[in-house]
């Protein structure tokens, strides 16, 4: 093997390490010496993080020296039936866009880890919250690294697993009502999923059954090599075209990243999510696991490509509803950007703002997938994972901060009205914070990079990236990218209004709540990884440069020598294989500016100040004053928005339809296969018969006959044995000289 | 010593007297008449060895008969106070009523 993809297997190796050595060394540690225990623990976690990261880097670097080609690193044979021509191997891929996950996944992860040492200090389940990190890691590797369908739906499932177990990591604490709220948050981040990863389970069979493989290469090669040739597939009796079924695919595959990415409608879990730690919040529901099902169009842009094309070609079977499914994708996408960031406006909560603010990005994101803008999406990926965990440590450090200044109060005031206090005090509400940019300096500072940094402020990263999908949807023709390049635009306001509402409503102003007065700082040990993340959120749009002015390169080969600025671009070019589907004429990919639209940029940026200027100096001016105060817009249609039943929605058009078409598709694959039949008639009376004769005669006769033979011959030889335990000591005293006597005769005689 | 008795008659007693033990052990019912007998056999086995040891005008026989006395001397001693022993649980001391370990 060529360069050092060797190394691959170690990325999944040191996540490992780091579950087994907290699972059984770190309570062991921690409960000897707390202080020491929670060092060893924490940082052997996070340097197995950072070892992880390390191999990434060594596996860019390997793709360097190796041309960028893609390189599948097998480690064993999963799964291998030859007669049924099933063959899955545990793969490694590494290509531009894997090692790019690799690269975020592990590199913010490891500022996390660092993190939540500070954070998590003095929690009971301190080994067991780096345990679970370690092995969320583990599982989002195996996610992005995996090169078959398969290997990445374990990853999915697996991520989803930590996510449940993150949420729920405080599954002992109760609210007032005595409902174990984080419990029953894990449990409905869980159960949603479900819908969405059925869909994936569903999109991996018509895969499987179309091209006999779930092998990203031997998927992609194919699909291209039927639509080229115009063959169909044989599927359910019948002849289908190429692009009907990855119609179908790519629609299921948009279900499924609805659910792993919270989309509409699977969206609902998300805002829940955040009754975890905010580390996990950082880590798992904002940078890195709900980008998943981004990751997962991304991967499959051939796919998508193929779905949109056959489309326009009409193609019969390949629509839905009449509209590609990749624009569905899109559309979704927008929907939900502007949806959740309207969502936004009506939180009280810090960190359910920003959980709203993820769903809307990740709408930003799936939309950018949907178009076929897939490095925007990646590079809206990459910077969104900078400034959001930047955001949610931040909002930490502002909760750690609050909790400090309660518990001082409490220590201070020995008095009558301390307990009154502290049953209704919420270190989350933003209502009761404000005043915080004197208390905590380092925190104002970064989170104010963050918050205009998601809000598109030029020129940090959230700018060049958001640009970049608006300019994408705005360059292409077609009412479906005019649609959701209004309803982005719309999004991006919002964005900047609801975050503008938030620094507001936290670091300025006086401060409403004692605990605000008496907020304090947060240790280095958490404010070091905000400095990593915030100057990363600065500097992350330099990753993928755009030109300026319209002096735009007219061939790609023009583009290409002078895209040194277009890093990203060019670095996922590799994976994306934008050039070579479209030389061979077979597929027209949507086209992605490479110099920066002047037009699209400026109104996005317009925007956004207005928003900021209009949420800080005209709504919220001078409010709110007191902690009670009602909220500007509670008699704004927008309020509607946090009323609307989007729950009891979800509960009775999403879950009635998936029951509907669980039980639709049961009868179906029931028709098929003879599913009941074959059960009944062939496994079941075969296997029961089969129990049957074993249970008669094989156990009766032959089991039973042998061990109570044995025990009955045991018995016979005792009784006769038994006769000579007399119990006479003469008895014995006769055997005792008889037996010397023979022995005598056998050595006298015997020589 | 001018007529030495042969040591034909010494081996002759000897086996005599341990043939005398043995059957009194194997068929004498009474504990303290079979530890006699032992006694007996013990002291066969001593002639023996004293017989020989002159005979080969070796002292290792002799040598062995005083650990041979010792050891008896002890086995009486535990044998005794097993007899006791019994004599007191049992009220008897017909070694045909100790018979618990009859299968």
């Amino acid at each position: 093997m060529e360069g050092a993809f060797g190394f691959a297997p170690l990325l999944l190796v040191f996540p490992a390490v780091g579950v087994l050595f907290n699972t059984f060394a770190g309570r062991r540690l921690v409960q000897a010496d707390r202080k020491t225990g929670e060092m060893y623990s924490g940082w052997f976690a996070s340097l197995m993080a950072f070892s992880a990261f390390l191999v990434a880097v060594v596996l860019l670097f390997s793709l360097r020296g190796h041309d960028f080609h893609a390189e599948v690193v097998t480690l064993f044979d999963w799964f291998n039936v030859p007669s049924a021509n099933f063959h899955i191997p545990w793969a490694i891929q590494v290509d531009t866009l894997s090692v790019t996950m690799m690269l975020v996944v592990t590199g913010v992860g490891t500022l996390i880890h660092i993190y939540a040492i500070g954070y998590m200090h003095g929690d009971p389940g301190f080994h067991r919250f780096f345990a679970y990190l370690n092995l969320f890691l583990f599982f989002m590797l195996i996610l992005v690294s995996g090169s078959t369908y398969l290997m990445l739906f374990v990853g999915w499932e697996g991520v989803g697993l930590c996510s449940y177990l993150l949420i729920g990591f405080w599954f002992d604490r109760q609210n007032e009502e005595g409902k174990a709220m984080n419990a029953d948050a894990g449990r409905k981040a869980f159960v949603v999923n479900r819908v969405g990863d059925f869909a994936m389970v569903l999109a991996m069979i018509l895969l499987f059954w179309t091209f006999k493989s779930l092998d990203f290469g031997t998927i992609f090669s194919g699909a291209v090599e039927l639509f080229e040739a115009g063959h169909g597939v044989e599927l359910f009796g019948m002849e289908m075209s190429v692009g009907a079924v990855l119609t179908a695919v790519t629609f299921l595959f948009l279900l499924g990243a609805a659910g792993k990415s919270a989309q509409i409608p699977f969206y609902v879990w998300l805002p829940d999510a955040m009754a975890g730690p905010t580390p996990v919040s950082a880590l798992i529901h904002a940078a890195t696991m709900v980008t998943a099902g981004v990751y997962l169009m991304v991967r499959s842009n051939v796919l998508l490509e193929i779905a949109r094309e056959s489309t326009r070609l009409g193609v019969e079977g390949a629509n839905v509803l009449g509209l590609a499914s990749p624009d569905w994708i899109a559309l979704t996408g927008a929907a939900t950007a502007v949806l959740a960031g309207l969502i936004a406006f009506t939180q009280f909560d810090i960190k359910k703002v920003l959980a709203y603010s993820t769903v809307s990005q990740l709408g930003f994101m799936v939309a950018a997938a949907g178009m076929g803008a897939y490095v925007a999406a990646m590079f809206h990926l990459i910077t969104h994972a900078f400034f959001k965990a930047l955001l949610f440590l931040s909002s930490g450090s502002v909760i750690h901060g609050m909790e400090h200044g309660h518990h001082h109060l409490h220590e201070h005031s020995h008095g009558h009205d301390a307990h009154h206090e502290e049953e209704k005090f919420d270190p989350q509400d933003m209502r009761t914070m404000g005043g915080l940019r004197s208390k905590m300096p380092t925190t104002f500072a970064v989170y104010m990079v963050g918050s205009l940094a998601l809000a598109g402020i030029f020129p940090l990263a959230g700018f060049w990236s958001k640009d970049e999908i608006l300019a994408h949807a705005s360059a292409n023709h077609g009412t479906v990218f005019t649609v959701v390049y209004w309803m982005l635009t719309i999004a991006a306001f919002c964005t900047a209004f609801y975050m503008g509402r938030q620094i507001k409503m936290v670091f300025f102003g006086a401060p409403r709540h004692e605990a605000a007065k008496h907020a304090s700082e947060s240790p280095p040990l958490m404010t070091t990884p905000l400095i990593v993340l915030a100057a990363l959120a600065v500097l992350g749009g330099l990753l993928n440069f755009p030109f300026f002015g319209e002096s735009a390169f007219e061939t790609a080969e023009e583009t290409h020598n002078f895209g040194i600025f277009l890093g990203l671009e060019h670095w996922l070019e590799h994976s994306i294989p934008t050039f070579e589907l479209t030389t061979e004429g077979i597929v027209q990919m949507p086209h992605t500016p490479t110099w920066l639209q002047l037009s699209v940029a400026g109104i996005s940026t317009v925007l956004a100040l207005a928003a900021l200027g209009a949420s800080i100096f005209v709504v919220y001016r001078n409010r709110p004053q007191t902690a009670d105060e009602r909220d500007p817009l509670q008699s704004t249609p927008i309020w509607w928005f946090a009323i609307l039943p989007f729950e009891w929605f979800y509960m009775h058009t999403v879950v009635p339809a998936f029951k509907g078409s669980a039980r639709w598709l049961a009868e179906v694959l029931d028709g098929a296969f003879w599913h009941d039949f074959v059960h009944n008639n062939v496994v079941r009376d075969l296997f029961v018969g089969f129990a049957k004769f074993s249970a008669t005669v094989l156990d009766a006769n032959g089991v039973d006959g042998l061990v109570n033979g044995s025990g009955r011959f045991v018995r016979y030889v005792g009784s006769v044995v038994r006769k000579t335990q007399t119990g006479y000591a003469r008895n014995y005293a006769l055997g005792v000289f008889l037996g010397t006597v023979l022995l005598l005769a056998y050595f006298i005689f015997a020589n | 010593m001018p007529d030495t008795v042969s040591i034909d008659w010494y081996v002759a007693l000897s086996i005599i007297l341990f043939t005398i033990g043995a059957m009194g052990v194997l068929l004498r019912r009474n504990a303290i008449v079979v530890f006699m007998s032992v006694e007996m056999m013990l002291n066969s086995a001593n002639l023996a060895f004293v017989a020989f040891s002159r005979y080969l005008g070796d002292l290792d026989g002799q040598v062995l008969t005083f650990f041979v006395i010792t050891v008896a001397a002890a086995e009486v001693a535990v044998g005794l106070a097993l007899i006791v022993t019994i004599f007191r649980t049992k009220q008897s001391i017909n070694i045909d009523d100790i018979n618990t370990m009859k299968g």
